[in-house]
């Protein structure tokens, strides 16, 4: 039986978010001549949000080729398929969100 | 054995204090999870502390069985519903329900839970007077338990990753059991394939209901009628509606002869109109506002609607939930308890 000046022991609730070991890719040196890859979200507009960003980098850049996908459903993380398919293809990749 | 972190207090109180600073309640003071409670709940389920429910994949987080033990003693349960509440998370976290969609989005759904089978009884779970209503252990705190697992375990804090513009009252609880004895038709739980001697938890990611009240009409078509308009309200080609019909509506459409798929074929019918007189909906329809002379019904098929019966024997109310993105971002799910 516990005595009354006993500490009172309680658990913590939370859970702490998986660690993931990655690190930024590596940055090209220009966007000259490279094919980059827009990837929407499924939301309104983000695919209008993108092609303005690439019109804005093509107005400075000569961009290689272009590439364009919609994941479908902004609540759900892109296929791996989808994303090994674009990250194999492309030399970057600019995804965003509207609405 | 228990893994989580420790915090030693010299009363409740304290602990109480620490834990709304720390931001893991609901707005509402908790029950302390001491190791000893948290142990009882654990040796009611069947399984170990640290066996997995399930992950929330976006955002990372394996919940255990401790974790749900340790949110469901904070949320005032008795261990007997600790079963019902792991059953729950497992639906939730199970991918069609899309849980980090709707607890993080703005458009602010409430999970539901609705039990059926022996366990309502064995429990009090309350499906009759009041259904949606306080008063009843069972119903609040299995509720408030899967809300602060969301809290807590899968990470989505209002404020912080839930971002919904309005929220929705459910998100402190929203369980209820369905009324298989006031209802004359087969149970929901028996539709999702569990026999009447199994028990079952679906979960709905609800948005806010829309009352039909109906006091003067005693035929199916008159009481189906009154719900034409709040079903209009939530916009064409809904994947999945729930719909709560009080024991006196579905009293006066069985009497007639007519099942639950007759109400939901007519249902279906009645809400069909040309698309531009659909127009802006109060719930966003998926796409462009709609226009033209396309026809399209508040759901895309019958089927879309899941029908149960709930509520007190007095009064004529009903009511009509739609579901989180149309009732196609998320799907409701059922698990066996």
């Amino acid at each position: 039986m516990s005595n009354i000046s006993d500490p009172l022991i309680v658990l913590d609730p939370t859970v702490s978010p998986k660690t993931i070991n990655t690190k930024l890719a590596n940055r090209p040196e220009t966007l000259n001549g490279i094919k980059v890859g827009l990837l929407a979200n499924g939301k309104h507009n983000s695919e209008e949000l993108l092609q303005y960003v690439y019109d804005a980098l093509n107005n400075i850049y000569e961009i290689g080729a272009l590439r364009k996908d919609n994941k479908g459903n902004a609540s759900r993380i892109c296929p791996p398929e989808l994303l090994n398919e674009i990250a194999e293809e492309c030399d970057v990749v600019i995804t965003a969100s509207g609405d | 054995m228990l893994t989580s972190e420790q915090h030693q207090f010299t009363d409740a109180h304290q602990a109480i204090e620490f834990y709304f600073k720390q931001g893991w309640t609901d707005g509402l003071p908790i029950v302390p999870p001491t190791p000893d409670l948290i142990k009882k709940f654990i040796g009611h389920s069947g399984y170990t502390s640290d066996q997995i429910i399930g992950e929330e994949p976006v955002k990372g987080r394996t919940v255990t069985i401790e974790k749900a033990a340790i949110n469901s003693v904070m949320a005032g349960c008795i261990p007997e519903y600790f079963p019902i509440i792991i059953a729950a998370t497992k639906a939730i976290l199970e991918s069609e329900f899309c849980l980090h969609g709707v607890t993080a989005s703005t458009m602010g759904a409430g999970v539901l839970s609705i039990i059926d089978g022996p366990i309502v009884d064995k429990l009090s779970i309350n499906s009759e007077v009041s259904t949606f209503g306080p008063g009843h252990r069972a119903n609040a705190t299995i509720g408030r338990a899967i809300r602060l697992i969301i809290i807590n375990a899968t990470g989505s804090k209002s404020g912080e990753l839930d971002k919904a513009t309005l929220g929705h009252p459910g998100k402190y609880t929203w369980c209820i059991a369905e009324n298989t004895k006031g209802s004359p038709w087969v149970s929901l739980g028996k539709e999702k394939g569990f026999g009447e001697l199994k028990s079952s938890i679906t979960v709905f990611a609800g948005l806010s209901s829309i009352q039909v009240s109906n006091h003067h009409s005693n035929t199916p078509e008159g009481i189906l009628r009154s719900f034409r308009d709040a079903l209009w309200a939530t916009g064409p080609n809904q994947g999945e509606i729930l719909i709560v019909i009080c024991p006196e509506h579905a009293k006066i459409i069985s009497d007639s002869g007519w099942s639950k798929n007759d109400v939901k074929e007519f249902l279906h019918k009645m809400t069909a109109r040309p698309d531009h007189e659909w127009g802006a909906g109060s719930l966003p329809p998926l796409g462009n506002v709609p226009s033209g002379d396309t026809i399209s019904s508040a759901t895309l098929s019958p089927d879309s609607y899941n029908i149960i019966v709930a509520g007190g024997s007095a009064g004529a109310f009903s009511t009509v939930i739609p579901m989180w993105v149309a009732g196609i971002g998320s799907k409701s799910v059922t698990k066996e308890i």
